[in-house]
Order: C-alpha cells, then sequence, then structure tokens
C-alpha cells in the first residue's frame, strides 16, 4: 500500500540504505560502510557538500540536529540558546521535529546554524531518520538524572552511524547537570562513553544556562572550520576543544 | 411555530459549498474514504513508499508491572470520587490509557473489562453499556482496542460513545489505524504505551476540551468572528502563496481554538472530527510556539490509512493564530516554510494580523450586549456548513459554565435520541426556560429567563434568526475556497 504510515523504523532502514548506495554510485562518495579513515580527493569532497542550500550571501546552511531521549531537555537548550530563556514548569513535548534558524559568529566570521530539534518519542523517530543523512552536526542529549535516556545513547549512536553521514559532527551532551542531588550518571560514565566513541562530551544545563552556549559555539566554529577546508587535520578539534573550555573554569557548579 | 417564517430565507450561515463534510451520524471508521491513495495517485510521479512489515520480534516490551495493586485505588476516595473515568485497553486486557492514576496499578480491573467485552462477545454479540444507578458504563470495542468510560456525568450512552470514538481516532492519528491493527496482528501482546509516549497528554488535553465545549457534541466547529473581506483576503493571500505546491491537501489557520479560514483541496473536504482533534494538538502542544514545526498526522475520517505531513507554525510573534499546511509530500518543509513566510507577508501587509488580533482580544458580546435581555445564552449551529455560533457567556452561568453545558446536552440527546427524536424541545424549570429546535438546515438551542412565557419566546427565536442572518457573514465561513 502507497500510504506509508512513516513508522517502521525497519522499513526505512531498508528504503535508506538503497538510497544512500544508489547516490552514492552516482556522485562517487565514499561508501558509508567503507574502510575507516579512507578520504576521497577534495574535489569529489567539494562535489558532494555543494548540494548544501546556499543561503542570500553564499555561505552554506549547517544542518544541526537534536537527538536523544523524549524528556531529556533539546528543546530546553535550543531555546536556552537562542532566546536565553528557561521555560520553567509544564515539560511540552515536541511534536515531529522543530526548526529554528540562528546565525552566530566564530572566529569572525558568520555561520548559519539550521538548527533541527526532534521529537524524542519512537513513533517520530522515521520522520526523524530522514533527516539524519542531511545532517553536519549532531548533538545528541541525555540526562544525567535519567539511566535510561544514558543507556539507549549507544542505540542512539548505532542509529546515527546508519543513517547519518560518516564525517558527522558528533556532540554528547550529559544535560541537567545543575540537578545534583538527583543525578544518577557521573561525568566520567559520559566521557568515557564519548571516548569510545570518539566524540566530543560535555555537560550542560539549560536551566542554568551552563555551557549551553559552548555547546553550540562549539559545534558553529567546528563547521565554519571543515567549511574552510581545514577538515583535514582537524579530525578531533572539536574534543580538544571543549575539553580546554570545559575542564577549566566554566564547570565548577557541576562538581563530579 | 412562527419563527418559521424566519426561515423562508436560507438559513444563517448556509453557504452553497462548504470546506467541511457534514455529518449527522456517530464515527464510523468503516465508511472512510481512501483519500490519499487518491491524492498519490494524481501525480504519477510520486514515488510508492513500499511498507515492509515490522518483524515483531524487534520490539521489546516495556517490562509492564503487572501485579494488581488495584487495591491502592479502589481505596482512595479522589480517585473514587471523579465524575468521569476513561480506560483504553487493548484487546488482550493489556493497560493502554487511564484518565486518572497509573494505568499499571490496576492492572485487574483491565482484566476484568476485557473479559466482560470479550464474554458478550463470545456469542455474537456487542456489549454497549451497564447502568448501576446513576453511573454508567459504556463500552467500545475498535479492534484492536477497546474503550471504557465510567460516568456520573448524566451524559447518555450515545455521548459517551462518541467520546470514545474520539479517544480512539485520537490513537489512529497518532498511529493510523493500518500500522494500529498491523502491530496487533503481529503480536496480540503488544504493549502500545510504548509508541504513545507522550500521546497521553494529548488524550487528557482531548477529554478536557470535549468536556468544556460545545463544538464536539454539536459536531461544528466554531470561527473566529472576522469581516468577511479581512477573512476573504486571508484565504486568498493562502490561495496565492500556495497556488503552485501541489501535494496540499489542506490549509487551515486557527487562533484560540476558533477556525480562521481552511483552503482546501479540490473535491476533498475535512471531517468536523478531524478539524477536532487538529484544534486538540494545537491546544495541547505549547512546544508548537517554539519552532516551526513538521509532523506527521493522520486523520482518521479523512483517510485512516495513512499519514499527512504538516507544517504547524504560529504566524509571527505579534499574532498568536496557527496555520497548519498538510500535505501528502513528506518532502515539502521547505516548500510549504517558504510559502509560510509569504502568506505572513501578505497578511501583514493588507493589516489581516491586525483583523485577527482584534478579534482576539475583544470578548465575545453576551446576549444582554446584543440587545437580547430575556436571551441567557444560545447555541446555533448552521448544519451545512457543520459550523456553529455562541454568544459570550454572561449571568448566571459566568462561573458555572458547566451546568449550561450540561442543559444543552441533555437537549441535544433529546433532539437526537433514537428511540424517539423530538423535532421542538420547551423546558421550563424553577432557573430557566429551555428550548431546542432541530430544522432541516439548523439546530438551535436557547436558555431565557424562567419568566419567559412560550409566546415571548417565539417571538424572541424570529428576532435572533433574523439577528444572526444578518451577522452570518463576520460569524461564519461562507466561502469555501480551494487551492
Amino acid at each position: 500500500m502507497a500510504a506509508d504510515d512513516g513508522i517502521e523504523d525497519e522499513v526505512f532502514e531498508d528504503q535508506h540504505l538503497n538510497v544512500l548506495t544508489s547516490e552514492n554510485h552516482k556522485n562517487s562518495t565514499p561508501s558509508p560502510t567503507g574502510y575507516r579513515g579512507y578520504k576521497p580527493p577534495q574535489e569529489v569532497l567539494n562535489l558532494a557538500e555543494s548540494d548544501g542550500t546556499l543561503s542570500e550571501t553564499g555561505q552554506e546552511v549547517h544542518k544541526t540536529i537534536l537527538l536523544g531521549d523524549s524528556g531529556v531537555g533539546k528543546t530546553s537548550l535550543l531555546v536556552k540558546f537562542d532566546t536565553g530563556k528557561f521555560q520553567q514548569g509544564n515539560f511540552a513535548a515536541t511534536v515531529g521535529i522543530g526548526f529554528t534558524n540562528k546565525v552566530v559568529t566564530v572566529d569572525d566570521c558568520k555561520v548559519k546554524l539550521q538548527i533541527w530539534d526532534t521529537a524524542g518519542q519512537e513513533r517520530f523517530r522515521s520522520i526523524t531518520h530522514a533527516y539524519y543523512r542531511d545532517a553536519h552536526a549532531l548533538l545528541l542529549l541525555y540526562d544525567v538524572t535519567n539511566k535510561t535516556s544514558f543507556d539507549n545513547i549507544r542505540a542512539w549512536l548505532t542509529e546515527i552511524r546508519e543513517y547519518a553521514k560518516d564525517d558527522v559532527v558528533i556532540m554528547l551532551i550529559g544535560n541537567k547537570c545543575d540537578c545534583n542531588s538527583e543525578r544518577l550518571i557521573r561525568r566520567e560514565d559520559g566521557d568515557r562513553l564519548a571516548r569510545e566513541y570518539n566524540v566530543a562530551f560535555m555537560e550542560t544545563s539549560a536551566k542554568m544556562g551552563l555551557n549551553v552556549d559552548l555547546a553550540f559555539m562549539s559545534i558553529a566554529r567546528e563547521l565554519n572550520y571543515r567549511q574552510n577546508g581545514n577538515y583535514d587535520n582537524n579530525r578531533f578539534r572539536v574534543q580538544d576543544y571543549v575539553r580546554e573550555q570545559t575542564y577549566a573554569p566554566s564547570c565548577t557548579n557541576c562538581n563530579v | 411555530m412562527s419563527a418559521e417564517a424566519e426561515t423562508n430565507d436560507v438559513e444563517p450561515g448556509a453557504a452553497p459549498e462548504s470546506m467541511l463534510i457534514i455529518s449527522e451520524s456517530s464515527e464510523n471508521l468503516q465508511n472512510m474514504s481512501s483519500s490519499l491513495d487518491e491524492i498519490k495517485k494524481m501525480q504519477p510521479d510520486n514515488q510508492d513508499e513500499n511498507i515492509n512489515n515490522v518483524d515483531p520480534d524487534d520490539y521489546d516490551d516495556i517490562s509492564c508491572n503487572t501485579i494488581a495493586t488495584g487495591d491502592d485505588y479502589i481505596k482512595d476516595n479522589d480517585w473514587l470520587g471523579k465524575s468521569k473515568h476513561i480506560f483504553v485497553l487493548s484487546s488482550a486486557g493489556k493497560p493502554i490509557y487511564s484518565r486518572y492514576g497509573n494505568e499499571d496499578k490496576f492492572a485487574s480491573y483491565f482484566g476484568v473489562m476485557q473479559a466482560l467485552v470479550s464474554f458478550v462477545q463470545a456469542d455474537n454479540d456487542s456489549l454497549k453499556s451497564i447502568h448501576v444507578g446513576n453511573t454508567k458504563f459504556v463500552f467500545l470495542f475498535k479492534e484492536p482496542l477497546i474503550l471504557v468510560s465510567i460516568s456520573k456525568t448524566g451524559e447518555s450512552v450515545s455521548q459517551l460513545t462518541a467520546q470514545l470514538n474520539y479517544v480512539f481516532n485520537e490513537i489512529v492519528s497518532m498511529l493510523t489505524l493500518s500500522r494500529l491493527s498491523q502491530i496487533y496482528q503481529q503480536r496480540r501482546n503488544y504493549d502500545l504505551r510504548r509508541l504513545l509516549a507522550g500521546v497521553e497528554r494529548l488524550i487528557d488535553s482531548l477529554l478536557d476540551f470535549s468536556d468544556s465545549e460545545p463544538s464536539f457534541t454539536l459536531g461544528a466547529v466554531k470561527c473566529l468572528p472576522l469581516a468577511a473581506s479581512i477573512r476573504d483576503t486571508i484565504s486568498s493571500a493562502i490561495v496565492q502563496s500556495c497556488s503552485k505546491i501541489k501535494d496540499l491537501v489542506f490549509a487551515i489557520l486557527l487562533a484560540n481554538n476558533n477556525l480562521i479560514t481552511l483552503v482546501r483541496m479540490k473535491k476533498y473536504y475535512i471531517h468536523p472530527a478531524d478539524l477536532h482533534l487538529i484544534f486538540n494538538l494545537v491546544r495541547a502542544s505549547e512546544s508548537l510556539k517554539s519552532a516551526e514545526s513538521w509532523t506527521p498526522l493522520c486523520l482518521p475520517r479523512f483517510d485512516s490509512g495513512g499519514f499527512l505531513y504538516g507544517h504547524v507554525s504560529y504566524l509571527s510573534e505579534d499574532c498568536q493564530a496557527c496555520l497548519l499546511l498538510l500535505t501528502v509530500d513528506r518532502e515539502a518543509f521547505f516548500t510549504l516554510s517558504e510559502a509560510k513566510q509569504k502568506i505572513v507577508e501578505k497578511l501583514r501587509r493588507a493589516n489581516c494580523l491586525e483583523g485577527i488580533n482584534e478579534s482576539l482580544n475583544v470578548r465575545e458580546e453576551t446576549c444582554a450586549e446584543t440587545g437580547f435581555p430575556e436571551l441567557r445564552h444560545y447555541l446555533y449551529k448552521c448544519k451545512s456548513t457543520a459550523q456553529f455560533y455562541q454568544p459570550g457567556v454572561g449571568a448566571p452561568y459566568m462561573s458555572d459554565y458547566g451546568r449550561l453545558l450540561t442543559l444543552y446536552r441533555r437537549a441535544h440527546q433529546r433532539l437526537h435520541s433514537t428511540s424517539r427524536p423530538l423535532k421542538l424541545l420547551y423546558e421550563k424549570s424553577s432557573d430557566e426556560v429551555l428550548l431546542a429546535w432541530d430544522t432541516k438546515g439548523f439546530e438551535l438551542y436557547v436558555v431565557l429567563e424562567p419568566s419567559t412565557d412560550k409566546s415571548a419566546t417565539i417571538a424572541l427565536i424570529g428576532k435572533l434568526l433574523t439577528w444572526i442572518k444578518k451577522q452570518e457573514d463576520r460569524l461564519f465561513h461562507l466561502n469555501a475556497p480551494t487551492f
């Protein structure tokens, strides 16, 4: 039946992988199943990148997705970054995907972030999968007071490896780090997991505004580097940058 | 009845064509069209999206605490004192939803409900309701779910059944009926709550909404009062901005649970019950205010077999009307996002945003303020357009609108009773006079001062209909614009 109800993850996998492989043949970009570390020639990379949407100023719009279980604070983090406000009170589940455009300045460059805030619930999973492959960066959140949300991170990372581009920038974020009394996940646990998967990591508090700007700004910085062709030697730049920035003064509140 | 003379003309609010499907009957999903397939077939280039079967083993059931600890609730006076309970369970008896309390805590009750339904079903019969004193137990079996309402509210069985149908449709709107059936075909014991995470809030909201509003009972929607010229400008701004977008099925603009306009694809109509679900989604989803959203949404009466995709956004910071652009194209977000920008620009230039805000900020006039001091309140439903109007609530119902709604529901039930329907109902009590009138074109429910006698009532109704007729292009959406 043609009326796709758009939810079956498994279905989507099949379709999507087919789409991916056939497209890849066309563009001769690296296969997602290709061996680790393979890098195609720069001109091919450029070709592959050039289908990004161009803004009026000719700048690329960087697509950034917020992922993670329902209720970990994805929307709160984004709203705090976008408006500086923290929405007290009721939890309002995101419906489908929310889109926010934000222009930030890093290293004297304007970087356009198009941020996709996804609903964490499982029934929205396949509509969000459809957006993974266009993403340049992913912020993957868990809630430090919710063990399940942390345990699910491995599943999320598996999905990301499956659907997203190989070179997508990934940042693991432990949110709600202001809630020390209810904390169940130590910072070391998050850090260890991040190292295991080779992704950047930080703890944030959307409520206190802790590391919120840093999370988005370091993503923007990394994307900007890559856009300017500094991709090769900056493979782990985001991780290093984040470590420098977070371990020092900014996180004195989350004394772990 | 002398007021009949007033209705020689077309009844107020009637229009040559309606954007809403008119239906009197209570829900029946079996009657549904397969509109989505039709629309998709119109574009040969639309890729078929095949659905592979889901392997049920890929789902892990949420560990479900089925230990019966129902005693906690049976001793809880607060829980017992609720005037209406609503439960949803799978046909295998697995808890899915309870209006109050944690459904895991009374898994044993769900077992009893399931047993009752299946016991009667075994005789090829179906259990509709059980009456105990002033409590009604109403059952609705919609494969693969069982819905139960336990009510002391005085609502009739058919009204309670209609509400359960809404709950079922709310679930379908999140999953589609095909998906729902498929899940249970593959695994009868599936714990649906995993897929319905967050939907309980929508159902809570739907129940509050339908309990606090006459629109569900009437099967109609209320429009935001607007000068016809403003409403037309808004509609044509939407038509112009979206005319080149194929696959766009409906554009709906609403504010504060009132419809502003609805533009539709030719040949396709939206059912008021589907529109109520859309109103509820917007009403219950605070998060829609923070960003432009993109979401799958199934409209069960339109097509329960698949999703439409909705671009949902508020017009602007300074105008809290919500625009939904519903399409069959799951890739259309950015096209629709652009169209939305165009619409807002056009509306801003034409001062329509102000027009909407003005209407939103003005409290609806009460009957007394419009020159009908003997009239306390009324509901007027135009049948052919499935729209209704009610004036502002004045004394003595300001603090007790619920009692007024109860009066209306009871009158509605008397008019639409299956065994003995009435055309006209006149009731006089020490508190008020109630008149309910069902004609070919409209339904009218009027509440008057208790001192009003019959002939005065009839004269008043004549005047009221004339007044509504004069105001009809402001109170109702008379056009049915298409893309």
